[in-house]
């Protein structure tokens, strides 16, 4: 399993320092719903950020619900569902960037802040903003991160995940701009593979065909970083260098075997913490600054960076720690930066 | 009456599957490499297992919504009760063997004694078992897989041929005995072919469709024990992506979805079949898009097929007075 216990106490850690300043703000109304857009293992660390939230804080409940499938209707029945059940603030990874606007529209005409989590939603929408990963930046720096290690004129290949994801497009556009200055090759995106199956057999089917034509592999989604470390650690290839993304164990595992370069690290768990904290903010009468220092990406121009930090071989122990910080950076002067609540 | 060779109904998607070998063979040699015919015979091996649990309801003139549901309970609860449990690798793949049949089981009881469709029972069921599923991974990954699991997964058994193509084998010549040279299974294809016949003469339909349904989920709970050993951890998301393929294999391989009819050997060749497409798109640099196309037209195309061969038999039929 997926080393949660080191999340929550990353969390505990980041909690115990920020709640002594913010037990006045607790609003036990505040029901919060943590929603992603389907079964995935990188929101699993949403359900601790959300329960530690609402211990710190103060809230009413700040629940992990998570949709059987990545489907958007499934999504939509869900978040219109859990507004009968008495949730009233809504953090959401939008099954579509347009499609979702529609809901999350409809659950802020209820008077529920929404917030899109760890994807975005095409502006204009309702939601008060938009906390991710910066998944170009990501693809963009973990890209120069391998290029680091590759010869001039390298080739590298790109493996990443499903096509409706609205981030797919963002990184694979990072990724060809990051290449370009770099003065390497992609020479193959392979996308729509962050579920096992596929995944397995495209990924494999790649490196037997084109394992020789190939000096480096970047993967910009969950499921292809496990399967393409898992892959090289079969072929026992440590010419062919890889960045991968997140904290996966076996990709963690194959870094510190030399199978892989590094990998990318998002901070879901800071994402569902600080969501949980600012949908509660607003619903005690904070309101969003006009002049928040937001930053304008290609689908909204209300963007908050969660963070992301490259781990290689020798940070790969102290993943947690990395998590930790950039939560604790953020946290600092969230209220300060983005929220009016005189 | 003794079918020709070229009339059999797997005949066709053999001889597409050898085309399609030699002129991607021809045009990337890589294709034809020892790892990657491993790899292609890993995937064979898996979806063929996933085709066959589909093949066998569409024999009863059914389908099971739920094979990819019960596949991935199977597979969490292979992978978990051995990281969670502690269980011996043998004893957890009996178990979670036993968890698939039970779900078929369920699946079969309800179809058979509630006349509700299986369309709609296997669709609550998909619902259940997935949510069994998630409500004990929470969508996160059971990781700690024996080294033997992992080591039965990668390995081969001869050249490139992997140990994992043994279960395949052994469940393709098992099915083929059982639908074709067996009773029970002779009364599958029968329930299959009419249902109202295969009652009057005396067979018990009840009884061979809670049959039927606890083979598929025994096929599909193996295909997710498969799965695991070969992915080498326990993902909550194994069989989501099952649904087309289980249909896609058995179709082009020449099965009626009206039942009654369905080929061993048809099926494994459609399985190759959406294998060497999948490969060829990836070899070739072709847009992600497109495989899903490719796949809905080649069950378009088989379905056609199936549809002509029905029209000049019924033809025939009538011309020869029968």
């Amino acid at each position: 399993m997926i080393d949660i216990k080191k999340i929550a106490t990353a969390g505990a850690v980041v909690a115990g320092l920020t709640m002594a300043a913010n037990t006045a703000m607790a609003d036990s109304s505040t029901r919060v719903a943590l929603v992603p857009g389907g079964p995935h293992p990188y929101f699993a660390a949403w359900e601790q950020a959300g329960k530690d939230a609402a211990k710190d804080f103060g809230l009413g409940s700040a629940d992990y619900k998570v949709p059987q499938k990545w489907e958007l209707s499934l999504q939509n029945q869900m978040l219109e569902s859990l507004v009968t059940q008495g949730y009233n603030a809504f953090l959401v990874f939008p099954g579509d960037p347009v499609g979702t606007v529609a809901i999350a529209d409809e659950l802020a005409a209820t008077g529920a802040p929404v917030m899109a989590l760890a994807g975005c939603l095409k502006d204009p929408s309702q939601a008060v903003f938009c906390m991710g990963t910066d998944t170009g930046n990501s693809a963009y720096l973990g890209t120069k991160e391998l290029l680091k290690v590759l010869p001039k004129g390298a080739k590298i290949a790109h493996f990443t995940g499903f096509l409706v994801d609205p981030n797919t497009q963002l990184r694979i556009d990072a990724v060809e701009k990051a290449a370009k200055e770099g003065g390497a090759e992609v020479i193959q995106v392979i996308a729509d593979i962050d579920a096992p199956e596929p995944a397995e057999e495209k990924i494999n089917a790649y490196l037997a065909a084109h394992a020789g034509e190939v000096d480096g592999l970047i993967t910009t989604a969950w499921v292809p970083a496990v399967v393409a470390s898992n892959a090289l650690r079969k072929i026992g290839d440590k010419r062919i260098k890889m960045v991968g993304i997140d904290h996966d164990e076996v990709v963690l595992g194959a870094i510190k075997d030399g199978f892989v370069h590094g990998t990318m690290l998002q901070n879901p768990y800071g994402q569902g913490y600080l969501g949980s904290y600012a949908a509660d903010r607003l619903r005690s009468g904070c309101t969003v600054k006009k002049d928040a220092p937001f930053k304008s990406i290609a689908l909204t121009d209300k963007f908050i960076d969660s963070g992301t930090v490259f781990a290689g071989a020798d940070a790969v122990d102290n993943y947690v720690g990395s998590m930790q910080k950039i939560t604790k950076d953020i946290f600092a002067d969230f209220e300060g930066k983005y929220l009016n609540c005189g | 009456m003794k079918r020709e060779l070229w009339n059999q109904d797997w005949f066709g998607p053999f001889a597409v599957t050898v085309l399609a070998i030699v002129i991607v063979g021809a045009l990337k040699p890589s294709f034809l490499s020892p790892f990657n015919i491993q790899i292609l015979l890993l995937a064979i091996s898996v979806n063929a297992l996933v085709a066959f649990s589909q093949m066998v309801i569409i024999a009863i003139g059914q389908m099971n919504l739920s094979v990819g549901a019960i596949g991935g309970l199977a597979a969490i609860s292979f992978a978990g009760m051995m990281e969670v449990w502690g269980l011996p690798w043998p004893v957890a793949a009996v178990l979670s063997l036993g968890i698939g049949l039970l779900a078929g089981l369920t699946n079969g009881l309800l179809c058979a004694y509630t006349g509700i469709s299986a369309f709609v029972i296997t669709l609550a069921t998909l619902s259940v078992f997935k949510g069994f599923n998630l409500g004990i991974t929470e969508a996160q990954p059971f990781y700690d897989v024996p080294e033997m699991v992992k080591w039965l997964g990668n390995a081969t058994v001869l050249g490139p041929i992997p140990w994992l193509v043994l279960p395949f084998a052994v469940s393709a010549v098992a099915l083929w005995y059982l639908l074709f040279r067996l009773p029970l299974g002779r009364s599958v294809l029968a329930v299959g072919g009419n249902t109202h016949a295969a009652e009057l003469s005396g067979i018990s339909v009840p009884r061979i469709v809670v049959f039927a349904h606890s083979v598929s989920g025994l096929l599909a709970a193996m295909a997710g024990i498969m799965l695991v050993a070969r992915l080498q951890l326990g993902q909550p998301s194994i069989g989501d992506d099952w649904l087309i393929l289980s249909f896609a294999a058995p179709i082009i391989g020449g099965a009626v979805l009206t039942g009654g009819r369905v080929s061993v050997g048809g099926t494994c060749c459609g399985v190759a079949i959406v294998a060497i497409i999948t490969q060829v798109l990836v070899l070739f640099n072709i847009d992600p898009f497109l495989v899903q196309v490719v796949l809905g037209g080649l069950i378009l195309w088989a379905v056609g097929v199936n549809r002509i061969r029905e029209v000049r038999g019924q033809r025939k039929a009538a011309a020869a007075g029968i």
